[in-house]
């Protein structure tokens, strides 16, 4: 959970944050992953340099103690070939020997140099003359030189030999145990024994035969000179901060007899004993040992190897040793400039990745800001970089993709501009062409039985007017007869005038449409009235477009309408008034509109849907056909005459022709047939 | 001389009180006056007789007025054939005007109008008489 909870934030920080956090992530696993192994390699390479370093010096050193071990050995050899050495043997008198042989040994520098007879018995101890005449058959070396062998080697030498040489050597060879903390434990506290280096020669005469033998041995116990050598000669007496790199140690067993190891106090660390590890890899089972050691005070990069006596019995160990500090300081120096090398490369991999990073989000923040713009509504915003990769790509196609959405809520925001001015008009075209069609209908079916009707009624209305002439004819001057004939043939006239317009109405003959200025068919209408009107104190206004179109019509069925609106309107005034008589084109340009308006008396609103009804009308004289054929004219023509009107307000009357002629062809065609 | 035989005169429509009363009206002007009720009528009587003048419904059963003029244009050629209609349409006129009518007469009429029309037609000479009916 915790896991997913830092994940979560992660996901949450900023893109160029992410990106940012990831590339440092991976550089500093990389970092650290290359830091790892390449210490560990590092390491391995310099300490195994080292190992093999230490393990060539350790061959070096061997080279030292062999060399010294032969010294000794060719010395001893050397000495027992001496003219008067087999002489004091075979004379059995030692006198002078013991001089000659001290001088001897002082001069090679051997601790011991004795003489023993062909039966081991020591005859002359040069160094320590006082003892003499005891046994030294058991000791192997003297057993092998008694039997003709030349022997050298290493060997424990205990204290009750050791002071038969002098109590000072013993002393020599004697160590109180320094406590050592990583060293294995011991029942003992002390060591008394000695460590030397020994060879044994046989003395013979000019035939061979056997005098005795010439030992002689070299006491390693605080003995430094070895050591010494092997640390000039291996290790050139280099220092590190004033402590020696290099240091050999004789060991007697784990303890140190000899050494240039110092102490803490800056002695050199004898009577300190060797760590357990090195012990049990090393004394108990006789291996090379080669590694990391901690030595008295200090890590060193050491290697031991088991000193074996004649008889192959592991006695000691010889041991040479660098200063670990030097390589780890090396190694850390080493580290340092890589770990150095590695942050600047990640601080520059930092910085790049950062420009990258910025180069990346920063198109994007920018973006996401324009995003927000425009989602907040401002589609105007466009993104100013390009560049040709992805993010230019993006840029562009974000911009386009803007760009279109500005157009589309353009258009949107216009289309529902008009929407509503356009349904209003839709719906007012609409119930304006129900109305018509209503009418047109109305019309219709009255049409067909008014002209039945008309035709039935024509032929006794022929038949009574020609006998009410032919009455009048014959009557003469009888006035009563006369009067009555009068009237009834004015009747009958009067009716035959009915069921003409009747006729007239139901007819609609086909017009006869041709090109006409409607203005000219207003001029001549209101010629026509303009007397009449003046006489009932009716004034009228023209108001003429002279720019409208010539359209196709039937002049005198249009002269006809305006002719009964014109009438109709003098006559809703009878106290006088005004008639404006305006020409115009329509709002939307497709139509001619005509408007009369008046000032008189108006139409009540209960009238008006019923105005084009045939032989509808308010007048006592008229047939009601005027409005109705004024309408069938202008329907078939496909305009339309609309009326608005209050009682007390006059009244407007709106003709309306299309500038195409879209003649009502149904109309025309029933009529046809 | 010219006056010496009556004009005669043949008025085709299938209401009677019509036919009689135009009969009426012609009398007086002592022209002789036939009436038929419908086309066969007509062509029966005018097999018989040589009219001057004939004056014709447009709107009648059987044969119409249409019809009847076509052939009694084609039979007697040289007579005069006035429609009469209680309807006139546009198409009616133009059609029996084309067949060669030589006017039209919408109903209802005065008889001055008849009269007038009639003498007209028979006053004219022979077809040549130019179309009225513009």
């Amino acid at each position: 959970m915790p896991m997913r909870g830092i994940f979560r934030r992660f996901l949450d920080q900023s893109l160029r944050r992410k990106l940012i956090l990831s590339f440092l992530a991976v550089i500093t696993m990389g970092g650290v992953i290359t830091l790892i192994i390449g210490t560990r390699i590092e390491h391995q390479t310099i300490i195994s340099l080292a190992e093999a370093k230490v393990r060539h010096d350790l061959a070096s050193a061997w080279m030292v103690y062999r060399e010294k071990l032969n010294s000794i050995r060719e010395l001893v050899l050397l000495s027992a070939d001496r003219e008067f050495i087999a002489e004091a043997l075979r004379t059995g008198r030692p006198n002078g020997v013991a001089a000659r042989l001290d001088g001897i040994r002082k001069e090679y520098g051997l601790d011991t140099l004795t003489l023993a007879d062909a039966r081991g018995r020591v005859v002359v101890r040069s160094r320590h003359v006082e003892v003499s005449g005891d046994d030294q058959s058991g000791d192997p070396f003297i057993a092998r030189a008694l039997n003709g062998q030349v022997t050298a080697g290493t060997q424990i030498v205990s204290p009750g030999e050791l002071i038969k040489d002098g109590t000072d050597l013993a002393e020599r060879a004697y160590f109180e145990f320094v406590p050592t903390p990583m060293a294995a434990e011991r029942p003992e506290n002390h060591e008394e024994n000695g460590m030397m280096l020994k060879a044994a020669a046989p003395v013979t005469d000019e035939g061979g035969a056997l005098l005795g033998v010439l030992y002689g041995g070299l006491l390693f116990n605080r003995n430094y000179d070895l050591v010494d050598r092997v640390k000039e000669i291996v290790f050139k007496g280099e220092k590190h901060k004033g402590h020696d790199i290099g240091t050999a140690t004789l060991f007697q067993n784990d303890l140190r007899i000899a050494t240039n190891v110092l102490d803490d106090q800056g002695n050199r660390a004898v009577g300190t004993r060797v760590s357990r590890e090195v012990n049990e890899a090393v004394l108990r089972r006789g291996g090379l040992y080669v590694g990391r050691a901690f030595v008295v005070t200090a890590w060193y990069i050491t290697a031991y190897e088991p000193i074996r006596d004649i008889d192959d019995r592991i006695i000691g160990m010889l041991y040479v040793g660098m200063l670990e500090r030097p390589y780890i300081e090396l190694r850390n120096r080493v580290m340092a400039t890589f770990a150095g090398l590695a942050g600047v490369c990640a601080l520059f991999l930092l910085g790049l990745l950062s420009f990258v990073a910025r180069r990346i989000t920063q198109p994007l923040a920018i973006m996401a800001v324009a995003a927000d713009k425009i989602a907040g509504g401002d589609l105007t915003h466009r993104l100013e970089f390009g560049g040709k990769d992805e993010i230019g790509q993006l840029a562009h196609a974000f911009n386009s993709m803007t760009a279109d959405l500005h157009d589309a809520r353009e258009d949107l925001t216009q289309w529902g501009r008009t929407l509503e001015r356009r349904v209003e008009e839709r719906t007012r075209q609409l119930r304006e062409t129900q109305d018509h069609l209503i009418r047109s209908e109305k019309l219709a079916s009255l049409g067909k039985m008014a002209a039945g009707v008309a035709h039935e009624i024509n032929n006794p209305l022929t038949a009574i007017l020609i006998n009410a002439h032919l009455l009048l004819e014959r009557c003469g001057d009888h006035p009563p007869s006369r009067e009555s004939l009068t009237l009834i043939a004015e009747e009958t006239t009067r009716c035959a005038q009915i069921v003409s317009g009747l006729l007239n109405f139901a007819r609609q003959t086909p017009a006869r449409e041709a090109l006409a200025d409607i203005n000219d068919i207003i001029e001549r209408t209101i010629q026509l009235l303009e007397k009449q009107a003046a006489v009932r104190n009716i004034q009228i206004e023209k108001n003429l477009d002279r720019s409208l179109p010539w359209v196709a019509i039937d002049k005198n069925k249009i002269q006809q309408v305006f002719s009964n609106l014109a009438i109709n309107a003098c006559e809703a005034m009878p106290e006088g008034g005004t008639l404006w008589v305006t020409s115009g084109l329509s709002r939307d340009g497709t139509s001619l509109e005509i408007i009369f308006v008046d000032t008189g008396v108006g139409i009540p609103k209960e009238n008006i849907p019923k105005l084009f009804d045939p032989f509808f009308t308010t007048k006592n004289f008229g047939t009601g056909l005027g409005l109705a054929v004024s309408y069938g004219i202008i329907r078939q023509r496909g305009g339309a005459i609309d009326v608005r009107s209050e009682v007390g307000r006059g009244a407007t009357f709106t003709v309306r022709i299309p500038l195409e002629s879209g003649a009502d062809k149904s109309e025309q065609s029933e009529d046809m047939s | 001389m010219t006056d010496l035989a009556k004009k005669m005169i043949l008025v085709v429509d299938d209401e009677p009180t019509v036919c009689k009363s135009i009969r009426e009206a012609l009398l007086r002007e002592d022209y002789d006056v036939d009436t038929a009720l419908g086309g066969e009528d007509a062509l029966r009587l005018s097999a018989k007789k040589k009219y001057d003048v004939f004056l014709v419904d447009l709107m009648m059963p059987g044969i119409s007025g249409l019809d009847l003029l076509k052939m009694l244009k084609s039979e007697c050629p040289s007579s005069r054939i006035i429609m009469i209609t209680g309807y006139p349409t546009m198409k009616n006129t133009l059609q029996a005007m084309q067949t060669g009518a030589y006017d039209f007469l919408p109903k209802p009429f005065l008889p001055s109008t008849l009269r007038n029309l009639v003498a007209k037609a028979l006053g004219g000479s022979g077809d040549t008489g130019s179309n009225p009916a513009g």
